[in-house]
């Protein structure tokens, strides 16, 4: 995993530095994206990566595991993320949805069969997520400017440090043992897999209907950024008037 | 944070806008605004469930409620950004109309995929005193996931209440179709009439069937 995450930040670092020698258009400025003929180049770098790497194999994985397989995996994934999840409500203050992340890991871990099943969102516990770069948002630290990283897409400094602190302090990370790479690998391979293919339509839907798919991009992604960090309260949304 | 079960459905968004159709769940109408959203709904539904109409008929007839509700002017105006100042006249007008088209367009490939979701109004709030977002839930008879967050804009400044923008699970659609309309321009040298092209040449693209 260290080894994935390292050659991760050198891309970050890699791609920082092209963003040095482009000259920022106005509009790039105004819109909090300094580095966008970078980050378009990524954008597409990371198009070639999900064309001919990616949904080929998302297509192997919809015809040879059936519906409920496919719910089993994005179940278990979840549950794995359950112990970040509850670290980062605690370091917001949010301590009803912390319960609520704990009773869910004891509850999918051990009647959900290791987290295969989802009995906590049945029983009332549904699921919600966080992380380390919404922490860092609630505790006042702005967003930056708009990134896209390789292999995982539209971020920002906040984010991207957030994905490193919670990459570090995910509890399967700190257990040693022998296959770690090909356990971490895999796990993320299935992690991408599963978010593939449970955002395929909606991805094409948006690259058919888009007059520009870069921009319709990097909009939802802080949007849906801000909504995440407000855990979805109505008070604070900033909305023009028109 | 919710769950990203369904992150960026821009399609879905889109057809929102264009269709607060579905079910009406038990009318609380608080408010005009709501009032509005929740009898919109019951029409549309009605349209949606009537087994006399052809679909192209049901297709037409849905499409004159919606373009009745929804203040396209002023949602393309927004989307035009700081380039509305700019632009000649008679250009602002063939983007509204071509706008329009693809927005149209839009709603109707999603039409085609409606499967039964209902829409539920759960309340509002008021923003100021013509300027409300009311609340509704998105439920899917056919998924096993939490029902999603609707919301509807209304403005009521004209008189009359108007549709104005919809988010689906907290992204607002003219936001982001501003920004990419801005995006757009600004790549263009500010000139609209690239940007009624395009869009011209999307809504045929939209009518075409997915492969």
């Amino acid at each position: 995993m260290r080894g994935v995450r390292g050659l991760f930040l050198g891309l970050v670092a890699l791609a920082l530095a092209g963003c040095a020698t482009a000259p920022a258009s106005p509009e790039a400025l105004a819109a909090n994206d300094p580095y966008e003929q970078t980050n378009r180049d990524m954008l597409k770098f990371n198009g070639k990566i999900d064309k001919y790497f990616v949904i080929p194999t998302v297509g192997i994985y919809f015809v040879l595991v059936p519906e409920g397989g496919r719910r089993g995996v994005h179940n278990f994934l979840g549950n794995l993320s359950l112990p970040t999840i509850f670290v980062n409500d605690m370091l917001q203050g949010e301590l009803s949805r912390a319960g609520k992340s704990m009773w869910r890991l004891v509850i999918n871990t051990t009647v959900g069969l290791g987290g295969f099943f989802d009995p906590a969102s049945k029983i009332g516990v549904p699921g919600h997520g966080e992380d380390f770069g919404q922490t860092l948002a609630v505790w006042g630290v702005d967003d930056g400017p708009y990134l896209v990283l390789p292999f995982f897409g539209p971020s920002n400094p906040r984010d991207a440090a957030g994905l490193a602190v919670d990459a570090a302090m995910d509890p399967t990370n700190q257990i040693p043992f022998k296959q770690h790479i090909w356990w971490s690998a895999g796990r993320e391979y299935f992690t991408l897999l599963d978010l593939r293919a449970q955002t395929y339509q909606a991805i094409q839907g948006i690259q058919r209907g888009s007059v520009d798919y870069y921009s319709s991009l990097r909009s939802l992604y802080r949007q849906l950024r801000n909504e995440q960090i407000r855990n979805g309260r109505k008070q604070g949304q900033d909305l023009p008037d028109f | 944070m919710r769950l990203p079960h369904s992150p960026t459905r821009r399609a879905l968004l889109l057809a929102a806008l264009l269709s607060p159709v579905l079910t009406a769940g038990p009318a609380m109408a608080a408010n005009v605004a709501e009032s509005f959203v929740d009898e919109n709904i019951r029409k549309g539904l009605d349209i949606l469930r009537d087994r006399k109409l052809t679909t192209v008929q049901r297709r037409d007839q849905f499409e004159t409620l919606l373009l009745g509700l929804v203040d396209v002017r002023r949602i393309g105006l927004f989307t035009l950004g700081q380039y509305r100042r700019t632009a000649p006249p008679e250009d602002i007008e063939a983007f509204i109309n071509a706008f329009k088209n693809y927005a149209t367009a839009a709603y109707q490939s999603y039409f085609a995929k409606y499967t039964n979701q209902t829409l539920k109004v759960t309340g509002s709030t008021q923003r100021t005193p013509t300027d409300f977002i009311v609340q509704t839930l998105l439920i899917d008879p056919n998924s096993s996931q939490q029902p999603s967050e609707v919301d509807f804009r209304v403005r009521t400044d004209t008189g009359k209440p108007v549709l104005v923008d919809v988010a689906y699970q907290g992204i607002w659609l003219s936001l982001e179709e501003r920004d990419q309309f801005v995006a757009f321009l600004g790549q263009n040298n500010g000139n609209v009439r690239t940007l009624i092209a395009h869009l011209s040449e999307l809504a045929v693209n939209l009518g075409k069937p997915t492969q």
